[in-house]
């Protein structure tokens, strides 16, 4: 019988969750404001475009994943005040205008021969930004300090990886000729020169920066002047 | 995408088919046919007819609960938070989720029942009434008054399941029920709290629900007697926010309503 005063280990020999993170309390705040924005503005075009769309199927699926997103909006917008943000207003706002005119665009079809354009605005290009941003909040925050906002990244990845497959499978579904495919790419191009200046849904940084660690070898500068150079 | 999405522009794939309401009800035909001898109204599994009505009606179920989730959908993206409070945004995005699973029940239930898609004629006066521009006109026009209403058909038909013994129609009439109740609850909540400082929109809301709800009586179809198809579901409306003195006040609109339908129809019948 294990004897119960034996001094044990707060964290288990299998727990490794570390103290360091990458953002510190303000920068998570407004991390998850830009969220929370993108997360309105992704459920607000969904909704709308449910009574646009004559593909039955399509219909439904927009109706359901509506929610998803509304869903992970009323979660960052709860997390807000828990990250010293009491006016969850204030941070609710684009990270730059770029994101502004790329979202703009995406919602911007109408027609109910569009939907292969609405639905590669969402599936093939937001989504998967969105996927790319959480997935780097998640393995760059901290893992104890920061828990909070990880259980709530992990119940949005699980929608936003359902959401995308099943967006994906439509448009597969949809697209019938060569024609389609290629009003899909051009439209995917369209919008990715849009979201690329806007750097992401959290904007510039949104992946972190991939350079800005690496230490320069001995005599030869920084690797941004070793491209000038 | 624009705001405001009108019901004649609503998007539909080649088997719906759609005509005005009013065609429906003041059909001259219906005069012939209110002459036979059909007995009771209510749904009744002894009727020869009771399965094709019942099919009928479960198809009306159906455009009515993908016109209720374009209306939701539209309501979260014609009006930006400066309009409406996100949580309400938020509650209508959950309506979404709601009325889309209710479209798939209601496509599983009509292959159960033997109908199909486009079987029956649409008619889009439930989006219509999504289509105000006041945000509580929307909740007293399809919260209260449409959602209730959906509450006395459902109620109606999980009690034709029953007595039917269709295990399968009662079964999922009763789960829908159950949201259609959330839905006027979440209306009436939103009733009062948008309007607790302004008593003149709250009765011009609550006007335009009179209205809705008259004009969704269609003529005495629902109501409390042998003669109304659907029944009004009490104990489920007042679970979801209607006080007594509002009940009574739709058995009087159902009145009403079946009267004036009565006249127009004998004046029809009478000009012809």
């Amino acid at each position: 019988m294990p004897e119960p005063s034996k001094p044990r280990s707060a964290f288990a020999p299998w727990d490794r969750r570390e103290l360091p993170g990458l953002f510190d309390v303000e920068e998570s705040a407004k991390r998850v404001g830009h969220y929370k924005w993108i997360e309105i503005k992704l459920f607000e075009a969904l909704g709308g475009w449910v009574a646009t769309v004559p593909e039955l199927d399509v219909k439904l699926v927009l109706g359901r994943h509506c929610y998803h997103h509304a869903w992970h909006a009323e979660l960052w917008d709860k997390r807000l005040p828990e990250l010293r943000e009491m006016n969850t207003d204030r941070l609710n706002v684009a990270p730059n205008d770029e994101l502004v005119a790329f979202v703009d665009a995406m919602r911007e079809p109408d027609a109910p021969e569009l939907t292969i354009e609405k639905l590669v605005g969402v599936y093939r290009v937001l989504i998967p930004r969105k996927i790319a941003a959480y997935t780097y909040h998640l393995n760059g925050t901290s893992t104890i300090t920061d828990s909070p906002t990880i259980r709530s990244l992990n119940f949005a990845l699980q929608d936003e990886f359902q959401d995308w497959r099943e967006g994906e499978m439509l448009l597969q579904s949809l697209i019938e000729t060569p024609k389609d495919v290629e009003r899909a790419t051009r439209r995917a191009a369209e919008l990715e020169v849009l979201m690329l200046a806007a750097g992401g849904i959290a904007g510039r940084g949104t992946l972190g920066d991939a350079t800005e660690d690496l230490v320069p070898p001995q005599g030869q500068g920084s690797p941004a002047e070793g491209v000038v150079a | 995408m624009k705001k405001m999405f009108p019901a004649e522009e609503l998007a539909r794939d080649s088997r719906f088919v759609r005509n005005r309401i009013e065609d429906q009800i003041f059909d001259p035909r219906n005069q012939a046919l209110s002459q036979r001898e059909m007995g009771s109204a209510k749904l009744d599994p002894n009727r020869p007819a009771a399965a094709e009505r019942a099919r009928a009606l479960m198809h009306g179920i159906f455009t009515g609960e993908i016109q209720a989730l374009e209306g939701a959908g539209r309501t979260t993206f014609d009006f930006d938070e400066t309009q409406v409070p996100l949580a309400l945004k938020l509650d209508m995005a959950r309506q979404c989720w709601d009325e889309s699973r209710h479209c798939e029940i209601s496509v599983k239930l009509g292959d159960w029942m033997g109908s199909e898609i486009g079987e029956f004629a649409e008619q889009t006066f439930l989006y219509e009434a999504a289509c105000a521009d006041d945000p509580v006109l929307r909740l007293t026009g399809v919260n209260r008054a449409l959602e209730g209403l959906a509450i006395d058909v459902f109620n109606t038909m999980k009690e034709f399941g029953e007595l039917s013994g269709d295990p399968v129609l009662a079964f999922c009439e009763d789960w829908m029920l159950a949201d259609e109740v959330t839905h006027v609850k979440m209306g009436s909540d939103w009733l009062r709290r948008l309007t607790e400082d302004d008593p003149e929109r709250r009765e011009r809301a609550l006007e335009f629900q009179r209205t809705v709800d008259k004009l969704f009586s269609l003529g005495g179809f629902r109501g409390e007697t042998e003669e109304n198809p659907v029944h009004l579901a009490r104990r489920f409306r007042e679970l979801a926010g209607f006080s007594d003195d509002e009940l009574e006040e739709l058995v009087k609109v159902s009145e009403e309503s079946k009267a004036e339908a009565e006249a127009m129809s004998a004046a029809i019948q009478q000009g012809a």
